[in-house]
């Protein structure tokens, strides 16, 4: 014990040293270390401060060479001068004799003040005894401070009177002066407010800060150390402190203070501490932050639309993409649900294609053709021959291939095929041998080898009526007659073979039964129905458990409840635990993003025995599919955010989905399949012009003449196909029937139409002035020839105007020139700003454009 | 020094100051007894008793990681509400934005590991050397049941969180108790007594049939409030039952 | 080794780590301890602290206090700053974890779960231990041992408690928290926790070893019988051994505390037993009634 003592103070002061210093790194950590935004913010100040002296100086520059110098210098002059005449004797002694009285009137005001105030007190305290007393006396004390308070009043009265006109006395003497002083402040003024502007920045202080969007339970402090992403300056090009990208497009409608941040970009909002916990990349944050155009993926958990949406194009070429492959039909994904499949009808296809033909597509459609959507299932060729007997089997016993050989074609037929397939532009959907598919959202197969595909007899039936054969095709029905059909099999059939295709069966085999059985356990197993339909399995791809009857073994169970893929409508929020990861466990990264791209890039590299097929996806495109399956996630967002999607408007609004085709141009709708090209309201495409007011927009007589005839000038696949062809020596008669021509009138006039847009022109009673002639002047004037031609002369960016007045209607004319993005968002013409009268005269001359 | 001298022999001073710091045998003994907190010890103490190697000082230990405890709790107590919707944001906000917030609360929870270590190691202790042995058998009996009061503070503050590691911590520790005979609906011969899920043991703990906002409340309510109470008294009876039963044990008593 | 290396330096297995090193040392300083006082002992010599005599609280006592008092303070306050306190994902009682383990003091008793059923492992055996140390004063008759190490003077008392202590609690504990993964099965350390492994572990009763379907009206008689004869025996043959080679012992210690020690004592070993069975026999339960199983 005595040694020890000895020693203890040395230990004491040793342990007590060690706990300072570990008091100072506490400090340290939390001052410093956990508060990394400190450094951002300052240095966003000191930039701000920097930017807003150089305006300052840049002000204070202009502020001197303007004159205003000399300006301000004449003021300053003036200034002395009146102050001069004020310091003299007499108004001098005048001034300071008026002060002192005003200074006595203010003191007598603030007694007068004092005393009204104790006798209202007292008067309260008497008239509150009177009402509990109802005595004579406090009466009459209530009545005596009564008079007092009215004489004190009045009083008052006559001193602020006497203090007003002694100001104003006062102000006739300094009115001048102060007036000069104004002027020097007003000149000042800019220049001032800079200033103020530095001072405010220099005093803000350093602190967390945070938008709390309290119905959501969000609390986001990315602005702590993004300081300046909303900022009208761009101070700095790095990160943190940049301003936010595409402002324009994505903080005008999302306003930081009412969205928050991480709604749209996920990470931890409330993290302060480091950058990674801020972005949420680390352990045990769910949501890690979106990065580059991934952020779109948010878009979905509010917007019902997203094709077309602005600064949504990544997904919005990903839910094309969803629709082009089909992905809905073994996965249920949100808002996919009710489209069609993807795939043709399988039900008849042993008498429409070759054996070996189906055989080589099932191994792999690329080797058809390259732009094949149809993916590659990884088959042996065993595989391939059981399937295809399967489906051969719904119509036939035998294996067979059909050939054409060059001793089989009526070359004089196929000659005039040839013209019938120009006229009906076939080549706007279908390419052949790299050339046409112009319309790229209708997928149509390629047909440059589909003569080695195909039978005559069946391509004769298709093309005479598709829907009897798919009901649900997007073909048109060309009114051919049957020589006119016969030609254009003859030269399809002639024009468009393999050449390296190589026929097995030209003599027919009959099939094995234990292949076709295998065949349909393998249809099964892979789920063809999801973009097919197969005889006897059209309710298949609904239900598992059939599946689950039939022998087929589920990967993970739980999960394949709807459909036979893996449902997808949260599988943003899924967690990665949850994930299997398989055999490239250790070859990419543990999270969400990584995962699903994997399935898209090589869906076999999981695990052998998986069935989801190969669509042999670019990087982009699999990124693009990747960011609109991410958001669909579990997380909730208000109500307010919401924008239905046009189909819930529309639903909402009492219509169905084709309320906007009806009666007999519905069924001529279904036959010729205008809306494979054009657009109507939200339904079709946007190949060929938009309908939705077409009967507002268009003159009756020029549609009439078009339907007939539609010839204008275009470049060749963006015309209008003849659905209609005369047989008489393949002269072109017209084009649809008039009956059906009537129809379409009907219906343009009836629906197609809108009260925007007036029928006529509003009178002007400008009598004297020639309305076209100004007109004219305008359209000069504002340099409209830079865009559009008439005649020969001028630009092409627009619409050639020549035959304008005979095309439009002028009320569309007039109002269009109002706003031109009005019925087309995407339009290039800018906004003028026309007046009215403007508009009027402008639409008055182009309606003189016309051609006879 | 003159002033110090003053002050020394103000009444105030003396008032509050019993003694000097003259080291004499008079003023040790009253450095114990005359303070409160001091007067915890004898004032004079068997040599072996002040040794580490015998004692590991752990009793001692226990004592002090408790008051680190209730500071640390208290003033955590300032940041946390107890609800399913705010308790694990009200965690995180520790972190992200409370001052010294994250030292705070890992200070509290490292603490509480701690403890219970050495509670353990001091009932290892008093086994070792018997010190359990007449007369101390009933405080050994209350230092059993204050070891298991340190691990039940320790397991209701594991939910409070309500992250997944406390949810489930707490889920599998209840569902244990769902096998009580007779009480809990998974145990033994509870049928016979008409046991379901919602009127069983575990329901009594969790204050309902699965680990919710209730079970949250009643975690923060033993943690908080019921069990440091009964700890603390507990605690006064130990300390004050080794006083009685001839101090620190020792090969002589 | 990658795993092991993530299990060990999970915020919470730090205090494992602590608690492991902390049980070595103090069980090491123990019995060397025990060991010196038993040689003094037998040299005739005066053991530690023999013989002391008092000394003052003010100073000796109060200084070593604040200077523990520092050094445990200091310890708390580097622990802190350098380890955060853990924060995992926000409660969802949909989402299990796998493992799902209790806070770790309370990884022996889920350890036990995989020999008994939850309702001796999670209810009986706790209220048998806390019964059982409450109970150590009262049926540990030996006087001698009050206040210093010693090992030789109470060799029993302290194996048996010692082996509780240690291997049934701390180490069940270690286990828990290193080697149990996914399914509650056995990963070695340097094992990467497989989430898809499947272990086929049997569900043999102990009569089906013999031929016995345990759910039958035979079953139920032989696995009751053992169950019943494990402590009929654990009782009455040490009886009989004692009774006549130490019957001044019985008579210190009468029969109710004779009935609880051994009672607790066997119960104690049957969860070894029960160890033995499950993993070398994998033996399910013993005795399977319609009403619980052991």
């Amino acid at each position: 014990m005595k040694k020890g003592s000895a020693y203890t103070p040395y230990l004491f002061a040793f342990l007590s040293l060690l706990l300072l210093g570990l008091a100072g790194w506490v400090i340290w950590k939390d001052e410093v270390q956990l508060r990394p935004w400190k450094a951002y913010q300052q240095e966003y100040k000191e930039l701000k401060g920097a930017k807003l002296q150089a305006e300052y100086d840049v002000a204070k520059k202009e502020f001197d060479s303007n004159g205003n110098a000399e300006k301000l210098e004449a003021l300053q002059a003036r200034l002395q001068a009146a102050e001069e005449i004020f310091q003299s004797r007499g108004v001098q002694e005048k001034y300071t004799g008026l002060v002192g009285q005003l200074d006595i009137i203010e003191a007598s005001l603030a007694q007068n003040q004092k005393k009204l105030q104790e006798t209202r007190g007292k008067y309260l305290e008497a008239e509150y005894l009177y009402i509990r007393g109802q005595k004579e006396q406090d009466k009459e004390v209530m009545q005596q401070l009564q008079g007092e308070i009215e004489g004190l009043t009045e009083n008052r009265n006559v001193l602020l009177e006497r203090k007003s006109a002694l100001q104003e006395d006062i102000g006739e003497l300094t009115n001048e002066f102060e007036a000069i002083r104004a002027e020097i402040r007003s000149l000042h003024k800019g220049l001032d407010e800079k200033l103020m502007a530095i001072e405010s920045n220099d005093r803000m202080s350093l602190e967390i800060r945070q938008i709390h969007i309290r119905d959501a339970g969000k609390a986001d402090r990315c602005i702590t150390c993004h300081a300046g992403i909303e900022s009208s300056y761009r101070l700095s090009d790095r990160q943190p402190l940049t301003r936010h990208p595409a402002g324009f497009i994505f903080l005008e409608n999302h306003p930081v203070s009412e969205y928050g941040c991480t709604f749209c970009h996920q990470g931890q909002g409330r993290a302060t501490t480091s950058p990674d916990k801020a972005h949420g990349w680390v352990d045990h944050w769910t949501e890690p932050m979106h990065q580059g155009s991934m952020t779109q993926s948010s878009c979905i958990s509010c917007h019902g639309d997203i094709e077309g949406l602005r600064g949504a194009e990544f997904i919005s070429k990903g839910s094309k993409l969803i629709k082009k492959y089909g992905c809905y039909g073994c996965h249920m994904i949100p808002g996919y649900e009710d489209l069609r499949e993807v795939g043709p009808v399988l039900a008849e296809v042993g008498t429409k294609i070759n054996y070996s033909w189906a055989v080589s597509w099932l191994q792999d459609p690329k080797t058809y053709y390259e732009t094949a959507r149809m993916p590659k299932f990884y088959l042996s060729k065993e595989e391939a021959e059981s399937i295809a007997d399967y489906l051969f089997s719904m119509t036939g016993t035998t294996r067979r291939d059909t050939l054409y050989a060059d001793e089989d074609i009526d070359w004089d037929l196929a000659e005039k095929g040839k013209a019938i397939w120009r006229q009906s532009r076939c080549n706007i959907c279908h390419t052949t041998n790299g050339k046409g598919g112009n319309h790229t959202e209708i997928h149509a197969p390629d047909l440059s080898k589909v003569g080695s595909k195909v039978t005559r007899e069946w391509l004769f039936n298709w093309i005479k009526d598709p829907k009897k054969y798919f009901p649900e095709t997007k073909m048109p029905r060309y009114r051919f007659s049957d020589q006119e059909l016969a030609a254009l099999v003859e030269y399809i059939v002639s024009e468009f073979q393999d050449w390296d295709f190589e026929p097995e069966y030209e003599d027919p085999v009959p099939m094995k039964a234990e292949s076709i059985e295998k065949g349909k356990a393998l249809v099964q197993k892979y789920g063809c129905f999801g973009c097919h339909k197969v005889k006897g399995m059209e309710e298949m791809q609904d239900i598992a458990p059939q599946l689950r009857r039939a022998g087929v073994t589920f990967a993970r169970s739980g999960e394949m409840e709807e459909k036979i893929g893996a449902e997808l409508s949260s599988i943003g929020s899924k967690p990665v635990e949850l994930l299997d990861f398989g055999k490239v466990k250790d070859k990419i990264p543990h999270d969400r993003l990584s995962y699903v791209k994997q399935k898209l890039r090589a869906p076999r590299s999981f695990r052998d025995d998986l069935r989801m097929p190969d669509y042999r996806l670019g990087e982009e495109e699999l990124g693009s599919i990747s960011s609109v399956l991410l958001g669909f996630t579990d997380a909730s967002r208000p109500a307010r955010f919401v924008v239905p999607s046009y189909a819930e408007i529309e639903e909402f609004e009492g219509g169905t989905e084709s309320h906007i085709l009806s009666g007999d141009f519905e069924k001529l709708e279904r036959d010729i399949k205008c809306l494979n090209c054009h657009k109507i309201g939200n339904h079709g495409y946007n190949y060929a012009p938009d309908l939705s007011v077409a009967g507002s927009k268009l003159q009756e007589e020029w549609l009439r003449r078009f339907l007939k005839q539609p010839d204008i000038i275009r470049p060749m696949l963006k015309q209008m196909p003849r659905f209609n062809l005369d047989k008489q020596d393949g002269m072109i008669q017209g084009n649809l029937e008039s009956s059906e021509i009537e129809t379409v009138m009907n219906f343009f006039r009836s629906d197609l139409v809108t009260d925007d847009i007036p029928a006529f022109l509003p009178d002007l009673d400008d009598g004297a002035v020639d309305q076209v002639l100004e007109g004219k002047r305008l359209y000069d004037e504002k340099g409209c020839v830079a865009c559009h031609q008439i005649g020969n002369a001028g630009g092409s960016v627009g619409p050639n105007l020549s035959n304008v007045g005979g095309r439009l209607t002028a009320g569309f004319i007039f109002k269009y020139l109002e706003d031109p993005q009005r019925y087309n968002p995407q339009n290039v013409e800018p906004k003028y700003g026309f007046t009215e009268r403007e508009r009027i005269y402008l639409a008055r001359y182009l309606m003189s454009l016309k051609l006879e | 020094m003159k002033m110090f001298d003053n002050i020394k022999q103000s009444l105030i001073w003396k008032s509050m100051f019993r003694r000097d710091y003259k080291d004499t045998p008079r003023n040790r003994a009253l450095a114990i007894f005359g303070n409160v907190f001091m007067h915890l010890h004898p004032v004079k103490v068997r040599e072996g008793a002040v040794k580490l190697r015998y004692t590991w000082g752990m009793g001692g230990i226990s004592l002090f990681s408790f008051i680190i405890l209730t500071v640390t709790g208290f003033l955590l107590m300032f940041y946390y509400r107890p609800s399913v919707d705010q308790a694990y944001w009200d965690i995180k906000d520790l972190e992200f934005q409370v001052p010294y917030g994250i030292f705070l609360r890992s200070l509290h929870r490292w603490a509480g590991h701690f403890m219970v270590i050495v509670v353990w190691l001091h009932m290892f202790r008093v086994f070792m050397t018997g010190s359990y042995k007449s007369p101390r058998q009933f405080n050994w009996a209350i230092g059993v049941i204050l070891l298991v009061l340190t691990m039940l503070l320790s397991f209701t503050g594991y939910l409070l969180p309500w992250d997944q590691l406390g949810l489930w911590a707490i889920e599998v520790g209840t569902n244990m108790a769902a096998g009580t005979p007779l009480l809990g609906f998974e145990g033994p011969f509870s049928e016979y007594l008409g046991i379901t899920p919602y009127n069983d043991v575990r329901f009594a703990i969790l204050g309902g049939s699965t680990v919710g906002g209730n079970a949250l409340l009643r975690s923060y309510v033993w943690h908080c409030v019921a069990l440091p109470l009964v700890a603390v008294v507990l605690m006064a009876v130990h300390f004050w039952r080794v006083r009685k039963d001839g101090g620190i044990s020792g090969p002589h008593s | 080794m990658g795993p092991f290396i993530e299990i060990i330096s999970k915020p919470d297995n730090i205090a494992i780590v602590v608690m492991i090193l902390m049980v070595l040392f103090f069980t090491a300083w123990a019995f060397l301890q025990a060991f010196r006082n038993d040689a003094s002992r037998k040299n005739g010599e005066l053991i530690e602290g023999e013989g002391n005599g008092k000394v003052d609280t003010w100073k000796p006592l109060v200084r070593i206090e604040l200077i523990v008092a520092l050094v445990v303070f200091i310890g708390l306050t580097f622990w802190s700053l350098v380890v955060d306190a853990p924060l995992e994902e926000l409660a969802n009682p949909t989402l299990t974890p796998n493992p799902a383990k209790a806070p770790w003091y309370f990884l022996g008793l889920q350890e036990m779960l995989v020999y008994f059923d939850p309702w001796i492992a999670g209810v009986v055996l706790p209220t048998l231990i806390i019964i059982g140390l409450i109970a150590i004063p009262y049926i540990d008759i030996n006087p001698k041992g009050n206040g210093y190490y010693t090992f030789s003077e109470r060799k029993w008392a302290i194996l048996i408690f010692c082996f509780g202590f240690l291997f049934l609690w701390i180490l069940l504990i270690v286990i828990g928290v290193f080697f149990r993964g996914p399914g509650w099965l056995w990963f070695w350390p340097w094992e990467e926790w497989d989430h898809h492994r499947v272990v086929y572990e049997g569900t043999a009763d102990l009569t089906n070893l013999v031929g016995i379907d345990s759910r039958s009206g035979w079953g139920f008689f032989i696995g009751g019988g053992v169950v019943t004869m494990y402590y009929a025996l654990g009782m009455i043959l040490p009886y009989v051994y004692w009774r006549k080679k130490k019957p001044e012992f019985f008579e210190n210690l009468g029969m109710v505390p004779y009935v609880t020690v051994t009672f607790l004592f066997w119960t104690m070993l049957a969860l070894p037993i029960k160890m033995f069975l499950r993993l070398v026999l994998m033996v399910k339960y013993v005795w399977v009634t319609p009403w619980f199983n052991i």
